[in-house]
């Protein structure tokens, strides 16, 4: 039995990240007798979020307001954190695995004298389970400490249902956010990258599987035979500059959920299925069976996309 | 001005791996292929980007791992950098985030680095840890996934943004000296120079030897290794490649898509 552990909410523009909710459920499934979210920022927005954590999970959250805590840097949130968390020995700090969590974790976690456990996505015998080489591998890892810092994977635990009866206390405190070596200057928004995702039955999707840009032909072709289609991309083929960022899905591009998504060529990395996986049918074309995304497919096909594209729309041609 | 990159190596495809149960270890077959981790690959052109914006600045290159890591520091001089540093960890066991990034601090943090370079996440670890782990034990400011940089000597800061969900940019600028974790796309890593290769085929690699006792060694322990559930949900489709064609027509019409 863990005692103590706290949740780390995480939020953008007023609105708490869903992935936080995702930590509740993972630190529910740790058993400790004792929890506590924290939550970071300015007024008024905190302790409106404060309430909405506390009225959501039944858990005792703690605000922690400064001036300088409007938007996220590592270093304000690495040293409020550690202010807050003082004189306690927790089992655990649950921070979500976002672009925000992985930045301030491992420091934290090394100011802090403990292990950091990243992308945790199971839980075994007291051991946290995490994916090796693209999910081909899971690895159980324990820390040797009495404490660790843990990041959740989005995507692995569901958020909890809403609880019924009285909210806990929220309580607000001021804090001392140390901001001396880091000028947070805000967002700047993606370009608008619409390509037809939204219209598109169909989505043509295509990994580094494919080999050659010339090939891409292939992916044209294929998707040419649907009347409401779209191309979408993995970041490896946009990094390639095989095609645009904007025909990129995943975490860090487009998040579709079409009719059906034929994958060709992509190996099935979480930020690219985190993108994906709510397609309503997942058909995935691969040469290696052991493919992480056939563990979302529900159509698998082991082929070399190359030989297998040409036979498809031959096939197709014939019959009508 | 001095930059230092950390490079890893990693297998070229899982393909080649195994596990060895106990204790719990990943076997890297004899057809096992090894290269740089392609987010290192990033952090290091963007060292050399910088070097060719200030003439002033040497780009070392450093690695922990065994003597098979060798090949990797020399890919790292091909691609321009000016020195490579071996930091030989002989051992087959897992060697935690800590630990991999307390040997870099060891040997960083006399040295006076402005700029420490890693990418965002070693391919086959999938960590997310040591550019932030090092900064933390080096007192230095960090940012993550960073997809542009523009350094200002004049003010010792370096402007940065970084990629989060979606896309968006997350903008700041940071006190030098730094370190910085680089997503993939940041700019297009460049193949090496045959000037360079025959330089690095004659330059010494320089070799340190890790102290007996790491710190941070033994704070995380690997106590299992599995291969993920067999069972996919999904439907292999089975026979000839033609088989395979028409059953993929069927079902496309059975969802009426075609
Ligand atoms: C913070 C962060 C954010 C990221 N965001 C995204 C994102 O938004 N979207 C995204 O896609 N990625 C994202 N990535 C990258 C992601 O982790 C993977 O690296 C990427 O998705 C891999 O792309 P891939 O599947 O095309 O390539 P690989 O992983 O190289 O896979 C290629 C696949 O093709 C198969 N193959 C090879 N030849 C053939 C053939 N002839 N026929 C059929 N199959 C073949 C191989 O078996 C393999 O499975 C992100 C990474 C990080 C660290």
């Amino acid at each position: 039995m863990y005692t103590h552990v706290y949740i780390i909410a995480l939020h953008a523009q007023g609105k708490i990240a869903p992935e936080t909710y995702e930590a509740v459920s993972f630190a529910r499934d740790l058993g400790a007798e004792k929890k506590t979210i924290l939550v970071l920022g300015t007024l008024p927005q905190v302790e409106h979020m404060a309430r909405e954590l506390a009225e959501r999970t039944g858990i005792a959250v703690t605000g922690a307001v400064a001036e300088n805590l409007g938007h996220y840097s590592a270093e304000a949130y690495k040293s409020t954190i550690r202010t807050l968390i003082e004189g306690t020995s927790p089992f655990a700090l649950c921070i979500p695995h976002t672009a925000a969590g992985y930045d301030f974790a491992p420091g934290l976690a090394t100011a802090l004298e403990v292990p950091c456990i990243t992308a945790v996505e199971g839980l075994s015998e007291g051991s946290f389970i995490r994916s090796l080489f693209g999910g081909k591998i899971r690895a159980h890892v324990k820390p040797s400490t009495p404490s660790c810092v843990v990041t959740v994977l989005p995507g692995a635990w569901q958020a909890p249902a809403a609880t019924q009866g009285s909210a806990p206390d929220v309580t607000i405190v001021p804090a001392e956010a140390r901001q001396e070596t880091t000028v947070p200057l805000g967002l700047k928004r993606a370009a608008a990258r619409d390509i037809g995702f939204a219209d598109a039955e169909v989505i043509v999707s295509v990994g580094r599987g494919i080999g050659s840009p010339q090939n891409l032909s292939l992916i044209r072709d294929l998707a040419a035979l649907f009347p409401k289609s779209a191309i979408g991309a993995t970041r490896a083929v946009c990094d390639l500059g095989w095609l645009g960022y904007r025909h990129q899905i995943g975490s860090t591009g487009t998040t579709v959920s079409p009719r059906a998504y034929i994958a060709c060529g992509i190996s099935g990395a979480i930020q690219h299925l985190s993108g994906m996986r709510n397609s309503q049918v997942i058909i995935a074309i691969n040469t290696d069976p052991h493919a992480a995304i056939f563990r979302v497919a529900s159509c698998c096909i082991v082929e070399d996309l190359t030989t297998f594209i040409p036979v498809v729309i031959d096939e197709y041609t014939k019959r009508s | 001005m001095k930059i230092l990159v950390c490079v890893k190596q990693v297998p070229d495809s899982a393909e080649t791996l195994s596990i060895n149960d106990a204790p719990p270890r990943i076997i890297y077959g004899d057809a096992s292929v090894f290269r740089m981790n392609r987010y290192d690959e990033f952090a290091l052109e963007e060292a050399l980007l910088t070097r060719e914006r200030f003439p002033d600045c040497t780009v070392d290159a450093v690695s922990v791992g065994p003597q098979r890591v060798r090949s990797t520091i020399r890919k790292a001089l091909e691609m321009g950098a000016d020195q490579g540093i071996h930091i030989l960890v002989e051992s087959g066991e897992y060697v935690s985030p800590l630990a991999r990034a307390s040997l870099i601090a060891e040997y960083a943090r006399s040295r006076s680095y402005d700029l420490v370079l890693a990418g965002i996440m070693a391919e086959d670890d999938m960590e997310f840890q040591v550019g932030q782990v090092l900064a933390e034990l080096m007192g230095l400011p960090c940012a993550t996934s960073v997809m542009l940089q523009e350094m200002d000597r004049m003010r010792g800061t370096v402007y940065v943004e970084r990629e989060i969900e979606g896309g968006d940019r997350e903008c700041l600028t940071i006190a030098l000296p730094a370190v910085l974790t680089i997503q993939s796309g940041m700019n297009t890593p460049r193949y090496p120079s045959l000037s360079n290769v025959l330089r690095a085929r004659r330059q010494d690699l320089v070799t340190i030897d890790p102290p007996q006792r790491w710190p941070g060694r033994e704070t995380q322990l690997i106590t299992a290794l599995s291969y993920p559930d067999a069972g996919s949900p999904g439907n292999f489709l089975e026979g000839s490649t033609v088989d395979k064609a028409r059953g993929l027509i069927r079902i496309l019409h059975e969802h009426s898509l075609l």
